[in-house]
């Protein structure tokens, strides 16, 4: 499957790229190693909530840069409550889709907003700092994508148990043994729960 | 926008040259028979057949009946490892290979290993050479088969062949060798009188000539094991109805090539040297991969563009006309960055930022001049985008 049209538009003119000056709120995820980073930056209007400015910066391939693009136009101008709501989902179909191998690389803009969106909601006494708990390891893996088809690993039930205590991660697997994609998946598990400080061992079970 | 206006993505396969599209067309209208005995039509295809294996066999310093024409480059190098491993197995069950080889290799190692093969990986150094010490270190006495990428197909590093045979002729007993030239035939002198090897790999669509058509050097005398049965039309180790088409194309190219071998290399080199230095000139933060000078095949470069990410820059020059590789795991259809460039000791960045341009004939420096142009602009686009770049340089907006 080629990219469309849309995603072509988008990473060839991506729209509110670039770094903002004085922003309210930065938010960078991913890292150079896992191939892709996007920083997203925010000006939040205090009275109504409402996402005034909202631009970003990307390291990464085609659709990473094109995800990021429309992200942005998808949140700008929607209240802090509005732009939680939006997803990689929303950001892919408002691409006109993306060929399933890289549906992972769409994933990364749209958490990097939620990030951002949190932090903010954070710094401003709006939220608590969430626990990290067995609900934070299940809302990242829904952002892990199983290439082959392009859909997250836990609607596709691949994740049969999720347990944690005290510091180990436990996640046992449903993946075919001879499944080309074990690797890639184990990879993005580790990277995605390795960046929380009360994580200290991963352990992912396969049959 | 015409795709692949301006081609530099020659380790993949090549332009046709029209010349060899000329020598094949009464091969596949008029001339279609296939070789045969005491009948007009059978003489004249196997006339034409030992001209053209004669042809092949000169580009090699080969004996005319040691090359056997074969369905491509992997046909090659299947039957030559499968054949020499089966045929040789009792003298020891052990093989050697290194992490960077061409995949061809590197899998056939694989299925060694599943029929009870050990194999040996050899790692290279930070330029993608892998040494004759750790060639030596590797071997034992069960050791039977040892393969080598002559030219790397991600560096263009050229292996120690004439240290190579050196410590196989020490080793105490003997070694089958096995060599893909893929990326050395047309691009290098290869005497197989001199090179020590047994078999040597090489593929037509790499020196301009049509797909699906390659040959195998075997070393007279050395037998391998029978992969393919069936009716020998055209050559002993693929059986069947290979095309004599192909085969002459295959031959018209060789003969293009090899007419004056240093010509056609220094040309290149200097189209290498030319897109290295415009490289170098024109973008800041770049560096080169694998070797400089003489130790690098003349038509490979390859270097990374620090702070951004190859698919995004292949991606925008494709749109521009301009075909090129990149070692990035984003453009692969695995998601893995680069192994020969990983095991050299190169980082994800320097992996995911890889761009590989192999050159042809058919470039010229004008095409080379253009496509560096349109790389430092898109290079620069990408990396006002990249946080990286921006971390690093915060002062340029």
């Amino acid at each position: 499957m080629q990219y469309s049209q849309k995603v072509l538009d988008h990473f060839m003119h991506p729209h509110n790229v670039g770094k903002m000056e004085n922003p309210d709120v930065v938010a960078t995820e991913g890292s150079p190693a896992c191939g892709d980073q996007v920083t997203v930056y925010l000006k939040v209007d205090e009275e109504t909530k409402k996402i005034e400015d909202i631009s970003f910066l990307s390291y990464g391939c085609a659709s990473n840069i094109a995800t990021a693009s429309i992200i942005t136009d998808l949140a700008k101008g929607k209240t802090l409550e509005e732009a939680k709501k939006i997803t990689w989902r929303d950001a892919m179909e408002a691409l006109d889709g993306l060929p399933p191998v890289k549906v992972h690389c769409s994933v990364l803009a749209a958490d990097t907003l939620q990030t951002a969106i949190s932090d903010y909601e954070i710094a401003h006494g709006l939220k608590e700092v969430p626990n990290f708990g067995k609900e934070t390891i299940l809302e990242e893996l829904k952002k892990i994508i199983y290439p082959q088809v392009g859909e997250d690993i836990v609607s596709l039930k691949m994740v049969k148990y999720v347990g944690f205590d005290k510091g180990e991660v436990l996640i046992d697997m449903n993946m075919m043994s001879f499944d080309q994609w074990r690797d890639n998946v184990a990879e993005e598990i580790r990277e995605h729960l390795g960046k929380y400080p009360e994580v200290k061992n991963i352990q992912i079970n396969f049959p | 926008m015409t795709p692949g206006k301006i081609y530099m993505d020659n380790c993949v396969t090549t332009h046709l040259a029209p010349e060899a599209l000329e020598a094949m067309l009464p091969y596949f209208s008029d001339k279609f028979w296939f070789p045969g005995s005491f009948i007009s039509t059978g003489e004249a295809s196997s006339a034409a057949l030992k001209e053209f294996r004669a042809t092949l066999a000169g580009t090699l310093n080969a004996a005319a009946e040691e090359v056997h024409f074969t369905s491509g480059g992997t046909l090659a190098n299947n039957i030559a490892i499968k054949g020499l491993a089966l045929a040789n197995s009792s003298a020891g069950k052990h093989a050697i290979v290194s992490v960077v080889d061409y995949p061809d290799l590197l899998t056939n190692a694989a299925w060694l290993e599943k029929q009870g093969f050990e194999v040996s990986y050899l790692e290279p150094d930070a330029e993608g050479l892998v040494s004759a010490d750790k060639l030596k270190a590797a071997i034992r006495p069960d050791t039977m088969l040892f393969l080598t990428t002559i030219v790397n197909h991600v560096v263009g590093t050229i292996q120690p062949l004439a240290e190579y045979k050196q410590v196989l002729a020490e080793a105490g007993h003997r070694i089958f060798w096995h060599a893909d030239a893929g990326q050395a035939y047309g691009k290098m002198p290869l005497d197989v009188k001199d090179l020590g090897v047994d078999t040597l790999s090489v593929s037509a669509h790499k020196i301009h000539g049509p797909q699906g058509i390659g040959a195998l050097w075997v070393k007279k005398g050395v037998k391998l094991a029978q992969l393919i049965h069936g009716v020998n039309r055209v050559d002993a180790f693929q059986t069947g109805g290979l095309s004599i088409a192909l085969i002459a194309g295959f031959a018209k190219a060789a003969e293009i090539t090899f007419a004056n071998l240093d010509a056609t290399t220094s040309r290149l080199r200097e189209l290498s040297n030319h897109l290295l230095q415009r490289l170098e000139a024109t973008i800041p933060e770049i560096e080169l991969n694998g070797p400089r000078g003489e130790g690098r095949a003349c038509h490979n470069i390859n270097v990374s563009i620090a702070y951004i990410e190859g698919e995004a820059i292949t991606m925008m020059l494709d749109l521009q006309g301009i075909t090129v590789a990149t070692g990035s795991a984003c453009a692969s259809q695995g998601l893995k960055a680069n192994y020969v460039l990983m095991a050299m000791g190169k980082n994800h960045v320097q992996s995911h930022g890889s761009m590989k341009f192999t050159l042809s004939r058919y470039n010229t420096k004008e095409d080379i001049d253009l496509a560096v142009e349109r790389l430092a602009e898109i290079t620069a686009s990408l990396r006002q985008r990249s946080p990286l770049y921006q971390s690093i340089h915060p002062q340029e907006k």
